[in-house]
């Protein structure tokens, strides 16, 4: 089975540089966290063909993007949940809409269905009540969960989450894993979860299989 | 002139993703790009409407009126038909509702998808698998068009009115005026008014989107982006209409 996300001899520019390799593997959950100039920040953009490499390979689901025509790599990203840094939701959408971007843009499923769908994801992240909410008027944690949910559209096998955990309290933060993980119960059935951040909380620990920090351009396993 | 080159092939570029990304647009994703689209027609036509109505009506006013009295000294009275179509209709009513969607609407959307790119949200959308062309660019694309059309037949319609009223104002029957302007225009006219509206409408439905999509990602670049998106796209309006000047003599 082909590991869900592998960096080969990725080369981080930067203030500290190196020449990073990692394979994350299915099912499991991996952390990488280090500090702004570590390069930490690039690694998800870089996974997803976001930023361009300054060398070595990043595969996603066996597959390199950078080497993809855009138009593929747009259509191949829709397998991958990605959590953007701060969350990168339109702010001239409502939460309910920017959740259900990707399924009106990327699918060809009828607006009945869509909003079917929509409804689901929403309870899911407990979004139903404040999901006609503009990302301007919701609070921090909301928008996250909005993120996450817009992430997990096409229930995908692998998700990236880039610094998701900045600003938001303990048992949010527990939610956010969980719920990107499939759930407490989810065992061998848990997506594969990749989460870069500047920090991890204590309490996330137990619930992050691998845990790595990023120090002078080698990856350095966390107790 | 090596990067105005450049610029010019990447517009060209970023023009046929626009032309590609309206053939892959998905059925769902149509009905986004048509609300955002409604909402930058009201924006860019709607509420410019009572601005291009004065606009029309003045300068309209002005010039017949004006060429009724120099033209009716030298019994050529004709030559107002001539000259509404060809300087109101033809020439100024394209430009003028041009430049005036290119200041207005043009400088907003450069400002908003600068802004877009600035926020991480086209970062965001490219990472979850959806082409901000489709979302952000299309729609844009396609309302200025449209809002050119729309503005371009009420600044003729007010232009003929007012033309009228200062006709009216300086001695000339109704039926005279109407007869002379209608007897005046002809199918080409319309079809020149028209490639003209659709050329405009190409050049406002690319040029800010595309600089306004060209930012680093940095916030002093917002209003730079603007800046250079209205300068430039009021530069290619003049081009191609000089361009049809030259191409039509």
């Amino acid at each position: 089975m082909t590991d869900p996300l592998v960096f080969e001899d990725v080369v981080l520019d930067g203030p500290y540089g190196g020449v990073v390799s990692l394979t994350v593997p299915a099912h499991l959950t991996v952390s990488i966290v280090g500090n702004a100039a570590s390069g930490v920040n690039r690694l998800a953009p870089f996974a997803l063909g976001l930023t361009p490499l300054p060398g070595g390979r990043a595969l996603v689901l066996g597959e390199d993007l950078h080497a993809m025509p855009r138009r593929a790599a747009l259509a191949f990203r829709r397998r991958v949940g990605y959590v953007p840094a701060g969350d990168g939701l339109l702010q001239n959408l409502s939460l309910a809409d920017n959740v259900a971007l990707p399924l009106r843009f990327g699918t060809t499923m009828s607006p009945r269905e869509i909003d079917g769908r929509l409804r689901i994801m929403l309870a899911q992240v407990r979004l139903d009540a404040v999901a006609d909410l503009r990302p301007a008027d919701a609070d921090g944690e909301q928008r996250r969960r909005a993120a996450l949910a817009r992430a997990l559209a096409f229930d995908p096998d692998l998700v990236i989450m880039d610094r998701p955990f900045d600003g938001i309290a303990g048992r949010a933060q527990i939610e956010l894993i969980e719920t990107a993980r499939g759930g407490e119960l989810a065992e061998g059935a848990r997506r594969t979860v990749f989460v870069t951040g500047q920090f991890l909380p204590d309490r996330l620990r137990p619930r992050i299989e691998h845990r790595y920090r990023l120090v002078r351009g080698e990856f350095q396993t966390e107790p | 002139m090596a990067r105005q080159v450049a610029r010019g092939g990447a517009l060209a570029r970023f023009f046929l993703d626009i032309l590609s990304a309206s053939v892959s647009l998905p059925q769902a994703g149509r009905l986004v790009v048509w609300r955002v689209m409604l909402n930058q027609v009201w924006f860019s036509a709607i509420q410019a409407i009572p601005l291009v109505i004065v606009l029309s009506g003045i300068m309209s006013f002005l010039v017949i009126s004006q060429a009724v009295r120099e033209l009716g000294r030298l019994g050529a009275t004709e030559l107002i038909g001539r000259l509404m179509v060809i300087a109101i209709v033809r020439e100024l009513g394209p430009l003028v509702t041009a430049v005036l969607i290119a200041g207005r609407s043009g400088t907003a959307i450069a400002a908003e998808l600068a802004t877009n790119k600035v926020m991480g949200e086209v970062h965001a959308l490219e990472g979850i698998g959806i082409d901000p062309i489709h979302y952000l660019v299309l729609p844009r694309f396609v309302a200025a068009i449209v809002s050119v059309f729309g503005l371009l037949i009420v600044f003729d319609v007010v232009a003929l009115v007012s033309g009228f009223v200062a006709a009216s104002a300086n001695g000339m029957s109704s039926t005279r005026y109407f007869d002379i302007v209608l007897r005046s225009l002809s199918l080409r006219d319309v079809w020149l008014t028209v490639a003209k509206g659709l050329v405009f409408g190409i050049v406002i439905g690319i040029v800010p989107s595309f600089f306004g999509l060209a930012v680093a990602g940095r916030p002093t670049e917002v209003p730079v982006a603007s800046s250079q998106a209205v300068v430039f796209s009021l530069l290619m309006i003049f081009v191609c209409s000089a361009l049809f000047v030259a191409i039509t003599l």
